[in-house]
């Protein structure tokens, strides 16, 4: 029984993170239809930021947050009018958008690759192998849980975060643009919102998430330029799952699937964990094509 | 693209007519026929010029390289192009070949010149399967699961025993004198090359190609039009699984091993795609053309900036500049300037 809770603790840690990382993907297809290939490289590229901001400078990766979401948020906006602003009218957007992520992926994975070579890197602030340690309470006799310290710490910052973009779209002035944007581009633009502005606006902040999630993921996954690939294909999963462009869809299917990934590491083996999230996928694609929040979203 | 098609009437449901005839090419555009026989004889008659060619071995391991890239490409563009549905996990299917030719070779001794067409067809029936789920999806929904089929692959050869695992499984090399050796692997590749462009060109000229082209520009309106969507994009995700399934198979031969990181990687995906962009995807020629000249660029990169990363900066950069600015890639591009020779329009 303890180590169930134990799995399920752990599980929720890691669905934290994974919720913070995809509500960035997902921000950027529900307001602009972009699916970004390129935000796990993004992520990886952040994560690079936070690990030398640790290395050289002993800044820690959780206080990193506070300038590499800015300079994540203006790379975004620059990366936006740069290159999407170009393909706004093409007949199929959704399918350049990706195409054009993938490129800009391998672009940005060669670049991290030349430039910091391929070894795994990891940062070790004090706090990333230690566990507070909970007994009494409920548990039986003896049984002791861990609760590692990074893992609390990065959940605890995801969901500030969150909640700060819930607050942010739900009360501003922009977060109001944002949301109506999503929900109908045309309309938006004909009641005078300024659709350009928005959506740059909201690609930057999808980045500068993809920013905060890379300052976590600087200590606590080993990272390297190549491995951007099998997280973008972990985050899209989800995604997918959770309905593409839905905020709620993304965060559940995090948590959810962090749960289930978390078991079958204990069960079957840590190798095994990733395989959660592309079962979970085909499964939800078999049942459920448009995910478990998603509309039919006219491509 | 359609409307030319349309207008070329009723031959799509009589007996495949042949090139001639669906064409008509104007009195000089018949020396395409002659470009394509030159070049067919040049690349048959290529390895019985040993004496002349320096560094034997080498030129026909190129060649090899660069047909099967050809026939990835043009197997990638069956979907990718026609039907506008973008696989990037395309490699999986060049891992199953593989897989399935290496096995039979490494427990069972038999040869993958034999078995490569087994791993075809094993690559098809994944296709067929794979095609029945993802293809519930449009557009970005489906890009994501092919590449999230591609990854579930990787996973599972990474981590089964009787494969190999991670390590993969050494093959026997071919018996044949060091001089040799690489000229079964040429013939071969050269053999699935012609295949895949072949059947790339078939496609394109049949009701079938007709269909997907459709699905391409509107799926719904292909559908209100009696286009029986939903088994053409199954077939087309197939058919395009064949070639690579087979080139696959031989591939692993004439490296020697199977790994799954051989195969298994978006990055062969992205080359797929890269190659048959560049050179104009839903074209026949398109890929064919990509495949050159993307394998040549690759070669010269290594060349003169060396083994490093810088070669993967090349290609992203290539890709995001082809999409920005010509986004139909040479062959389209040059339709449209109506400068497309005679010898690249095989549409």
């Amino acid at each position: 029984m303890t180590n169930v809770i134990q799995v399920a603790i752990l599980g929720l840690l890691l669905g934290g993170v994974y919720a913070l990382m995809a509500a960035g993907l997902t921000l950027a297809f529900g307001v602009m239809r972009i699916v970004n290939l390129a935000h796990a490289a993004f992520i990886i590229a952040s994560a690079y930021i936070s690990f030398f901001a640790f290395d050289k400078l002993g800044i820690d990766p959780l206080l990193s947050v506070v300038f590499v979401m800015p300079i994540m948020f203006f790379f975004g906006i620059a990366v936006y009018q740069a290159l999407f602003r170009r393909i706004e009218g093409s007949a199929k957007f959704g399918e350049m958008t990706v195409l054009l992520t993938f490129g800009i992926a391998i672009m940005v994975e060669g670049l991290l690759g030349f430039v910091f070579t391929g070894i795994y890197r990891k940062a070790q602030p004090g706090y990333a192998n230690e566990s507070f340690i909970v007994d009494g309470l409920f548990l039986p006799e003896g049984d002791i849980l861990f609760i590692p310290k990074g893992q609390f710490f990065a959940s605890l910052l995801s969901i500030v975060l969150l909640v700060g973009l819930w607050a942010f779209l739900r009360y501003s002035q922009t977060g109001y643009a944002i949301r109506a944007t999503t929900q109908n581009r045309a309309a938006a633009e004909i009641v005078g919102v300024n659709v350009r502005r928005v959506s740059a606006i909201s690609f930057g902040l999808s980045t500068a998430l993809a920013g905060a999630s890379g300052a976590l993921m600087s200590y606590l996954f080993p990272f390297f330029p190549f491995r951007h690939w099998q997280w973008v294909a972990v985050l899209l999963a989800l995604v997918v799952l959770g309905g593409m462009g839905s905020m709620k869809g993304a965060v559940i299917g995090a948590l959810v699937l962090g749960v289930a990934s978390s078991f079958v590491v204990d069960q079957i083996g840590p190798t095994w964990g990733p395989m959660t999230f592309y079962l979970a996928l085909f499964l939800i694609l078999l049942i459920r094509p448009q995910g478990l929040f998603g509309k039919e979203v006219p491509v | 693209m359609i409307e030319d098609r349309a207008a070329m009437g009723p031959e799509d449901s009589a007996p495949e007519p042949t090139p001639e005839e669906v064409q008509r090419p104007p009195g000089p555009a018949r020396y395409r026929w002659y470009v394509l026989a030159a070049v067919v004889v040049a690349l048959l008659a290529l390895p019985l010029f040993r004496p002349m060619i320096s560094s034997y071995n080498y030129v026909l391991t190129l060649g090899a390289l660069i047909l099967m890239w050809v026939a990835m490409s043009s197997s990638w563009n069956i979907l990718g192009g026609y039907a506008g549905y973008i696989s990037l996990g395309h490699s999986v299917f060049m891992g199953v070949g593989g897989y399935v030719a290496g096995v039979l070779l490494y427990y069972h001794g038999i040869s993958p010149f034999l078995t490569a067409l087994l791993g075809g067809l094993a690559a098809v029936a994944l296709g067929f399967l794979a095609g029945f789920i993802t293809l519930r999806t449009r557009g970005p929904a489906f890009i994501i699961s092919t590449i999230a089929l591609l990854f579930m692959f990787l996973l599972m050869t990474d981590n089964f025993e009787y494969l190999g695992g991670a390590a993969g499984l050494p093959l026997p090399p071919l018996e044949v004198p060091q001089e040799w050796l690489r000229v079964p692997f040429y013939y071969a590749m050269l053999f699935i090359a012609f295949g895949a462009v072949w059947t790339s060109y078939r496609v394109a000229h049949s009701k079938f190609g007709m269909g997907l082209r459709a699905i391409s520009e509107d799926e719904t309106k292909a559908e209100v039009a009696g286009v029986p969507t939903r088994l053409y994009k199954i077939s087309a995700f197939a058919m395009s699984a064949f070639w690579v399934g087979v080139a696959g198979g031989i591939y692993g031969y004439s490296i020697a091993f199977i790994r799954p990181t051989v195969f298994f990687t978006i990055a062969i995906s992205a080359q797929m795609v890269l190659m048959a962009i560049i050179g104009g995807k839903g074209t026949v020629a398109g890929p064919v053309l990509g495949a050159v000249l993307i394998y040549a660029i690759n070669e010269f990169s290594l060349v003169v900036f060396g083994a490093t990363e810088f070669n993967i900066v090349i290609q992203g950069t290539i890709l995001v500049a082809v999409l920005l600015f010509f986004p139909l890639g040479v062959v389209g591009t040059l339709r449209k300037m109506n400068r497309l020779p005679a010898f690249l329009n095989w549409d």
